[in-house]
């Protein structure tokens, strides 16, 4: 049921963001706009939905605000990932009060468990990178391809006059509803209304000039979604699972003794640097042969087993992605129907 | 004409269906809903709310993972929708733990860290489900009354949270009856405008905030909730896994037949089968040899390799003869020529040297040396030396101008002499070119029967060592190990130090040391607690002591017909001496002697060393404890001055008296191997009271000193000569009778006569052990100078200071972890359960006013 708008006032009500000054937000948008899927971008987004992750959202959410949504609470997914692996981390390091032969032994431990929870994080969101990018290369679609949703709020006092919000989406996060329309082109811009479908069509080979290219596009494009998202699962997981394993590498002993974060002292921070990249090669190899100590036949090539499981998972994911089967079979003369003739339709 | 539609629908034929969907309401008439034109509005919905059971569990399990198959299908195909593709990340990242888990597994080399990688993952998972299960859905469905996590089934059969999409609240779902209901519990005062749409928003806003509550805390509350879980798991799961390794350690030996048949050494017999046939009725030489030794020995360790060594070159070197045939000559002529090379001769003059084979054949025949076969060829090499003398002599004869014939000479030394000690000439070596024996077929078959005995003994070896392994190796995980830390982990109980005290002993093994005395002093000052403390140390002793029995093998124990009650020993002893003898038959007697021993050696053969090395692994843990039971009775005597007086006697002044006691309490608490064997170190007065006889004074299980330390240390010193002093304070701690509170508590035990065997052992091995500088310093005037030393260091255990050292380390390690993590995940879930209070506050609306 609507609810009649109490404490209506006209004067402060917008559905603009910026349409008070001292209240302008870094960007602001009119209407659901289509972004260009950059690293400026993608960052901009990225520290826009953190920031808001731990801020606006869950104090909205407390307050059991009206206008709450679920993209709010899909955003706010971000904090128990943070705070879980700073805990995590936390937990596994909280041996400062040790004796040093205990405080060592914990802290291999723990520094392996530490750079695990980093280099999970950090393979996870690369690894999809391994589907998104082949896919758009051979197909020409951009299955990130973001754009900022303007949302429209209901007042919830009287001193609301921003009534808008701006949510970052992208095109194909609904497989069930993507937002074809923003793939179209504004044609009082110039832009041709079709070009985005042109331009994937033709890269599929389905021809030039057609004319409704969307409509033979769209089927093709939903399958490429569905695949590549079922594909960026199970890799990015394998990938990150990979990372942990990598993590676990004794070489990397010999990184934890000299790490350091503090870069305004060059020597030691570029000495630090310099070791984290030997020792990850060195993990690398170890991962892969199996460490030099391990006497079952087992233990050495279960690191064998993990890299070719996580190739070949990314792999069967990728080639089903391209493997399109929704392609539109190319009109031929033999099957347009001759306007000329006459037919009749039972 | 044209058909009209509705008109065939409101005429009605059987046929035609609008609405197709096995999910259809029973009571759905499309024609009763058409009829009734005046409320057109939407199709019902045919979700519903889901209401589980517990009885519905596996069926809704197996749905599940139907549902997850028919997901991937049709992600594979490119079909699936939104759900099934969120559902499948799930299911990824489940996959991605597990791997992570299934790699560190293969990883790990213990049983308990193996399965805690799995504990971990599912610890994990469980506490990341259970989270918002236990303190948010649970508290406000207790406190509020609804279901903050109900889940419905929409038309399509997708499960999903009704208050999952704020903007969207499936309330239909919800009947009128239930809202009310739910509103009745929230406190909504019934006679309200809209009240239904005043709970729903309570409803939504008590869910928003509990959802954000969730996301708010899960990160906090997943890994310490697991950690949490892991850490109380940790000692059911290692009991657990304790009896079932034991179980599966006992049933190695009972499956014994079917257990060797595990380790096949068919292929390395084989190997040694061709070896042999294709050498049959070749000459025996040291390659072959190596080869044979090589394939016997393989996977053995060096003493019985070196063994089979030595047996298998007396056995196949024919008595180390050689024959000389018309391939030795031609080396000799080699040899002879390579000689005279430095003296750079032409061709024909050394013809005139080097002795051609007729001549050498008819200088061997003259003196009887050609025929037979030898082992020593000097006669040989004398022979060949006069005949070279000789043409060397007709040589420079013929030419006597000739400056060669130092150099002739000085070249034949080289060749006749070696500069090495007992090491053949050149000349001699070389007639040991071709070895008289051969590879008959007789040295085959008793060469095969040698390997095959050896690789039955190997696999039995092999499985023996696996039951000691499992047993008692000095490795984390065995059954001794998990004794010992069970033992310990009781012990640190049984003596309730607070935490302050374990906070402080951790630091150093001194003051570990000092409150352990303290704490055993304040055990003991009472008969109770003291008299309770035994029953307990008693009851783990018994427990290690059974458990311990199998692989400690205690002589006699021989049932009716004489056979051997321990299975080991009965095992080891058939497997070894049933090897021995085969070897023997073979004539392989150094390697029989190796496997079984013979006198002297006896302890350090294969079958010694599988039958001591758990009675020494047991005999070190259990002295560790005894000594400390020892401590306890040794304490226990002191505070109460009884049981002392057949030592600390009348002809003893109470100032050395109080010394021994001091000397006796603390070396038994501290004292290593070390200093019992340099027997004890204590600066005391040289020249002490010798008025006063009287007997010591405690108070509170601690000696009222009167003499005792109100010297100044200057005036102190080591007095070397006292052998009699040292033998009390041995007396003192293993010597002297048990107290009789002891004896009563252990008289009924399954240890006494082990505990009292262990004092004795103590008493007369440590006690009357050779010193060089204190050659008197032993127990009844027996000099015992041959004990091992890793025996004397078995019997003195760990020193209790030691012990507790490490059990206070790691005791407060766990402590302190819990600490932190328990009281932050306590907090935590205070602050969750607190906030459920401030939930849904909401304005009342005015209640309606009656309508007059």
């Amino acid at each position: 049921m609507i609810l009649p708008i109490r404490n209506f006032s006209e004067k402060n009500l917008t559905f603009k963001s910026d349409a008070k000054k001292g209240d302008v937000e870094e960007v602001s948008y009119d209407k659901d706009t289509l972004l260009e899927n950059t690293f400026t971008n993608r960052a901009r987004i990225s520290l826009d939905k953190f920031t808001k992750a731990f801020t606006i959202y869950p104090a909205k959410g407390l307050k059991g605000s009206k206008n709450s949504n679920f993209y709010e609470f899909l955003t706010m997914g971000t904090v128990p990932y943070v705070i879980g692996s700073i805990t995590l981390m936390s937990i596994f390091n909280s041996y400062k009060q040790y004796l040093p032969f205990s405080k060592a032994n914990a802290a291999k431990l723990g520094n392996k468990m530490a750079l695990g929870v980093v280099l999970y994080c950090a393979f996870k969101e690369l690894s999809k990178a391994l589907i998104t990018r082949p896919v758009k290369w051979k197909t020409g679609i951009d299955t990130e391809l973001p754009y900022a949703k303007v949302n429209y709020l209901l007042q919830e006092s009287p001193d609301d006059y921003n009534l808008t919000s701006i949510e970052y989406h992208k095109v194909g996060e609904s497989v069930d509803f993507p937002r074809w329309d923003q793939l179209y082109g504004d044609p009082k811009k110039g832009e041709k209304l079709n070009f985005r479908y042109d331009k994937i069509a033709e890269k599929n080979g389905l021809g030039k000039d057609l004319n409704d290219s969307d409509q033979e596009v769209k089927p093709m494009y939903k399958e490429v979604l569905v695949k590549s998202k079922l594909a960026k699962s199970f890799t990015s997981f394998m990938w990150a699972a990979t990372a942990v394993c990598l993590a676990f590498q004794k070489p990397w002993e010999s990184y934890f003794k000299v790490a350091t974060l503090k870069f305004w002292k060059p020597k030691e921070f570029g000495h630090s640097l310099k070791v984290l990249g030997k020792s990850f090669i060195e993990s690398v190899k170890e991962l892969y042969k199996g460490s030099p100590e391990s006497f079952s036949k087992l233990e050495r090539n279960s690191g064998k087993l993990l890299l070719g499981a996580s190739v070949l998972v990314t792999a069967l994911g990728l080639l089903n992605t391209l493997h399109i089967t929704k392609k539109p079979s190319k009109v031929t003369e033999a099957t347009v129907m001759d306007k000329n003739k006459e037919s009749v339709v039972s | 004409m044209r058909t009209n539609l509705i008109q065939s629908y409101l005429t009605g034929t059987s046929t035609a269906q609008q609405y197709n969907s096995d999910k259809a309401a029973k009571d759905f008439d499309v024609r009763k809903e058409l009829a009734n034109r005046t409320f057109i509005k939407p199709l019902p919905s045919n979700g519903k709310l889901l209401k589980p059971s517990l009885f519905d569990m596996p069926s809704v399990f197996f749905k599940d993972i139907k549902y997850d198959w028919n997901a991937f299908r049709h992600a594979v195909k490119g079909e699936a929708n939104d759900h099934e593709l969120g559902r499948l990340n799930d299911v990824a990242m489940k996959l991605g733990g597990l791997t992570i888990a299934s790699y560190l597994f293969t990883k790990k080399q213990t049983p308990m860290t193996k399965a805690f990688e799995f504990i971990g993952l599912c610890s994990f998972f469980g506490a990341m489900d259970l989270w918002p299960k236990l303190f948010l859905q649970l508290p406000a469905y207790l406190i509020h009354g609804f279901d903050i996590r109900q889940k419905y089934e929409d038309n399509y059969g997708r499960k999903k949270l009704v208050f999952q999409d704020h903007q969207f609240i499936p309330w239909d779902l919800y009947s009128d009856s239930e809202i009310n209901k739910i509103g009745d519990r929230l406190g909504v005062p019934k006679d309200i405008p809209n009240r239904r749409e005043f709970i729903q928003e309570k409803m939504r806003k008590i869910a928003l905030q509990n959802n954000t509550m969730w996301m708010l805390t899960a990160g906090f509350a997943t890994p310490i909730l697991s950690a949490l879980i892991c850490n109380r798991l940790e000692k059911p799961v290692s009991k657990y896994l304790d009896q079932r390794s034991n179980k599966k350690a006992d049933e190695i030996l009972v499956n014994f037949t079917q257990e060797i048949q595990k380790y096949d050494f068919s292929k390395n017999q084989q190997a040694l089968e061709t070896l042999l046939s294709e050498n049959s009725g070749k000459q025996i030489t040291p390659d072959l040899i190596d080869a044979i030794h090589a394939n016997i020995t393989d996977g053995w360790n060096p003493v019985i390799a070196t063994s089979v060594r030595q047996d298998l070159e007396q056995m196949l070197d024919g008595n180390g003869k050689y024959k000389i045939s018309d391939k030795t000559l031609e080396a000799v002529r080699d040899v002879v020529r390579d000689a005279f090379k430095s003296v750079k001769l032409s061709e024909e003059e050394l013809a005139k040297i080097v002795p051609d084979k007729d001549s050498i054949i008819n200088v061997f025949n003259s003196r009887n040396l050609l025929g037979a076969e030898a082992k020593e060829f000097s006669e040989h090499s004398k022979a060949i030396q006069d005949l070279i003398d000789e043409r060397i002599a007709k040589f420079i004869a013929d030419d006597p101008s000739s400056s060669t014939a130092k150099r002739l000479n000085f070249a034949v030394n080289q060749m006749v002499h070696n500069k090495q000690k007992s090491v053949g000439s050149a000349l001699t070596n070389v007639f040991k070119l071709e070895p008289a024996a051969v590879l008959t077929d007789q040295m085959q078959e008793n060469l095969k029967a040698i390997s095959s005995a050896m690789n039955n003994l190997k696999s039995k070896n092999i499985v023996l060592d696996r039951y000691l392994y499992v047993k008692a190796a000095q490795a984390p995980e065995t059954i001794l190990a998990n004794s010992w830390n069970n033992t310990t982990d009781a012990l640190l109980k049984v003596m309730k130090f607070t935490p302050e005290e374990i906070k402080q002993a951790r630091f150093d093994r001194e003051i570990a040391g000092e409150i352990l005395r303290n704490k055993m002093e304040s055990i003991v000052a009472n008969r109770e607690t003291y008299g309770n403390f035994v029953a307990e140390i008693e009851r783990l002793l018994s427990e290690l002591h059974s458990r311990s029995a199998v692989i400690e093998l205690q002589p006699n124990m021989k049932d009716n017909n004489g056979n051997d009650k321990n299975l080991f020993r009965s095992l080891v002893n058939s497997s070894c001496d049933e090897a021995a003898d085969s070897l023997r038959k073979a004539n392989m007697i150094n390697t029989a002697e190796s496997i079984v021993g013979f006198d002297e050696s006896a302890g350090t053969s294969l079958k010694g060393l599988l039958l001591n090395f758990g009675t020494d692994r047991v005999r070190g843990v259990k002295s560790s404890f005894y000594r400390i039971l020892d401590l306890a009775d040794l304490y226990y005597k002191v505070a109460h001055v009884e049981g002392l007086d057949g030592i600390l006697d009348g002809k003893m002044p109470r100032e050395v008296k109080e010394e021994a006691v001091e000397l006796a309490k603390q070396t038994i608490l501290d004292g290593h191997t070390s200093d019992f064997a340099v027997k004890f170190y204590q600066r005391r007065n040289l020249s002490p009271n010798m008025e006063d006889y009287s007997q010591i004074e405690s108070v509170n299980g601690k000696v009222k000193n009167k003499y005792f330390g109100t010297h100044e240390s200057t005036n102190l010193a080591e007095m070397a000569n006292d052998k009699n002093f040292f033998d009390k304070v041995m007396r003192l701690m293993f010597g002297s009778e048990l107290h009789s509170d002891t004896y009563d508590k252990l008289k009924s035990s399954a240890i006494l006569d082990d505990f009292k065997n262990y004092r004795a052992k103590v008493l007369h091995f440590i006690g009357s052990d050779y010193y060089f500088a204190k050659p008197n310093h032993v127990i009844n005037e027996t000099r015992l100078q041959n004990t091992p030393s890793e025996y004397k260091f078995a019997l003195m255990g760990c020193a209790p200071d030691e012990m507790f050292f490490n059990l206070f380390n790691q005791k407060f390690n766990s402590l302190k972890w819990f600490n932190v993590f328990g009281k932050l995940g306590a907090g935590l879930i205070g602050v969750t359960l607190l906030s459920q209070f401030f939930m849904g506050k909401m304005k009342k609306p005015e209640p309606s006013k009656e309508v007059k």
